[in-house]
């Protein structure tokens, strides 16, 4: 029995991972929710949109790289994060008005405008294979290791190692700020509760004098943000390649509707219960249980209820099991 | 059906999804292209015809309801009438054939909703009145979004008329009852401080008591200078307090007159009034 190094090999293998992978599918998941609530549709081309932002966020670091720009210990692909938000703006802003504003003009019904995003996400898609590949893109620079495992055992003493990769550290705390930042907003300032009131109740919003081509474009404006940082955090935490953030649209959709279609607070909840399902199941856990069983118990094979290669399955289930028991989601989203 | 292929509702009852929750259906009324005069009432309908869609049926037939400063009117009649259509159509959200909408002396039938609302039109919708997942303050605020100026004291003049709405400022609306709602909407449309203030059926599935305090209410707003035009279901108690009542019949005016003398009125009593 030794607790100490059964809790270091827990962290170092499954709690570490999962609350980075948690906050990146949190991010992307409040991008998914906000389309959801102020456009009414559930927009499909969201993992494309974080494959585009991605995309830019790895030219320009390539870019400022080539220039000798670094960001001391810090990856340079966090100076390329403006310049890489600002760019997916413009996508999503003339996709809106070339594509989504004529639906909108028609008053087309919101299963409709799913089919649109659907047509939006093989565009996108294919764009950023044409631009950029279809391959896997190292972009991450700077210090690899806020504490790596050599140090944290010299430090400690202990058996098991810890490490915390610098990508993992600054996914959260970027994450923390993105939220807080999205919240304030929402909640304290006029525009934020414009989006608020035209979410809610569209007719009396028009009748309120809140402009509806206004309060959607601030909502475009927000999910490129979201969905590019979420993209470059992921990217920088494993590596880029386009098709990854297709797939990744499964557990983002997971993580809004078990949080509560709608609901932003239900969002972030939503991926860390995702994050966290997907990596304790997919972990192979002897390592953890030789430290806590008797000898006599230690488990010969490795423990791992489902191979890596299954952990898109655990998000279907757990939106299945959510689906049939509180169909309005965690925090009393929109009913599903 | 519209015919329109984008409004097809296959797969939308489907929210995983699609949402169909909040979503808008007013659509903007487009005016008849035609000026009309009539009478001096700050606010009239007149000899509105027209019906929804864009070739639907006529409703309203020649219809006329108007309302003058410091008064209440009240638009009364049988189920299907045409009651709240006429509001409607005064309010822009109906298509009129013939007739015009005038504020003021200003022609505005060709304005859309919002835009009356800029011209001083409030407007409180008979359901869907609220912003149920905000709070009461948030109602308020929104209530005034088109307001530039500071309106703090307007939100202290609503807190005034509704003393409960001040108790539960921080609460979510869609939290409160019925009749609290009522004032919540009520109060949101009081915030752009409308030259005029419509209501469609206010007591609408409220108690008899609360109706009866909603009925005071609404006399203290009148009180304040405001002009109120209202479509009531309880056609007595809405006569009582009505300076001008207007008794619809199949979108036509049936009866026009003071609350006072349609009460009065024999055949209104015996077809409308339940004797």
């Amino acid at each position: 029995m030794d607790f100490l190094n059964a809790l270091v090999a827990l962290s170092n293998f499954v709690i570490i991972p999962a609350i980075a992978y948690g906050s990146q599918l949190a991010l992307g998941a409040l991008g998914v929710t906000l389309i959801y609530g102020i456009l009414r549709f559930s927009n499909f081309a969201h993992g494309d949109t974080m494959a585009f932002g991605a995309m830019i966020g790895v030219l320009v670091t390539w870019f400022l790289q080539s220039m000798g720009v670094s960001f001391g210990p810090l990856p340079t692909a966090l100076l390329a994060l403006p310049f890489a938000i600002l760019g997916t703006m413009a996508l999503v802003l003339i996709t809106d008005r070339v594509v989504y504003r004529f639906y909108r003009e028609q008053k087309a019904k919101p299963v409709i405008l799913v089919i649109v995003s659907m047509g939006v996400m093989f565009i996108m898609n294919g764009l950023v294979r044409f631009i950029i590949g279809p391959n896997d893109q190292k972009f991450a620079d700077g210090e690899r290791f806020i504490i790596s495992v050599r140090e944290f055992k010299a430090l400690t003493g202990l058996k098991e190692g810890l490490a915390i990769k610098t990508t993992q550290g600054i996914t959260v705390v970027v994450a923390i700020i993105a939220v807080a930042l999205l919240f304030w907003f929402l909640n304290r300032t006029r525009t934020g509760k414009s989006m608020r009131a035209y979410s809610d109740n569209e007719d009396l919003a028009l009748l309120s004098g809140i402009n509806p081509e206004r309060v959607v474009m601030y909502t475009w404006l927000i999910v490129a943000a979201l969905a590019t940082t979420a993209g470059v955090l992921y990217g920088l935490d494993k590596s880029f390649k386009p098709f990854v953030y297709f797939q990744l649209l499964l557990p983002i959709f997971a993580s809004a509707i078990v949080g509560g279609l709608g609901s932003p607070l239900g969002a972030i909840a939503g991926g860390f219960v995702i994050a966290f399902s997907e990596v304790t199941i997919t972990y192979a856990w002897k390592k953890v249980l030789k430290y806590m069983l008797p000898e006599s118990l230690e488990p010969s094979s490795l423990v791992q209820l489902l191979s890596t290669d299954y952990k898109f399955a655990v998000s279907f289930v757990i939106l299945i099991v959510v689906l049939l028991f509180k169909p309005t989601g965690l925090f009393k989203g929109k009913s599903v | 059906m519209t015919g329109n292929p984008y409004q097809d509702d296959r797969g939308n009852k489907d929210a995983t999804i699609a949402n169909p929750k909040g979503g808008g259906e007013m659509t903007p009324a487009v005016g008849t292209g035609k000026e009309m005069n009539t009478t001096d009432a700050f606010l009239v309908g007149d000899s509105m015809t027209g019906g929804y869609g864009k070739d639907g049926p006529d409703i309203l037939h020649d219809c006329t309801i108007a309302v003058n400063p410091g008064e209440i009117a009240v638009i009364v009649g049988p189920n299907g009438a045409g009651k709240s259509t006429g509001m409607k159509a005064v309010f822009g959200m109906l298509n009129l054939r013939q007739g015009s909408v005038r504020l003021d002396g200003e022609d505005i039938t060709s304005l859309t909703p919002q835009a009356r609302v800029a011209k001083g039109m409030g407007f409180v919708p008979q359901v869907n009145n609220i912003f149920t997942s905000m709070t009461v303050e948030e109602n308020l605020e929104m209530g005034a979004f088109i307001r530039t100026d500071d309106f703090s004291d307007t939100m202290e003049q609503v807190y005034g008329l509704f003393p409960i709405l001040k108790e539960k400022r921080n609460q979510p609306a869609g939290e409160l009852s019925g009749g609290q709602r009522q004032q919540v909407a009520v109060g949101r449309a009081l915030m752009t401080q409308p030259k005029v203030l419509m209501l469609d059926e206010p007591t609408a599935g409220v108690s008899p008591i609360v109706m009866d305090e909603l009925f005071d209410r609404i006399i203290e707003v009148s009180r304040t200078g405001i002009p109120i035009l209202m479509v009531e279901q309880n056609a007595r108690q809405a006569l009582e307090i009505a300076d001008k009542g207007y008794v619809l019949v199949q979108g036509r005016n049936a009866y026009t007159g003071t609350g006072k003398d349609l009460l009065a009125d024999e055949e209104v009593r015996k077809s409308f009034l339940g004797g």
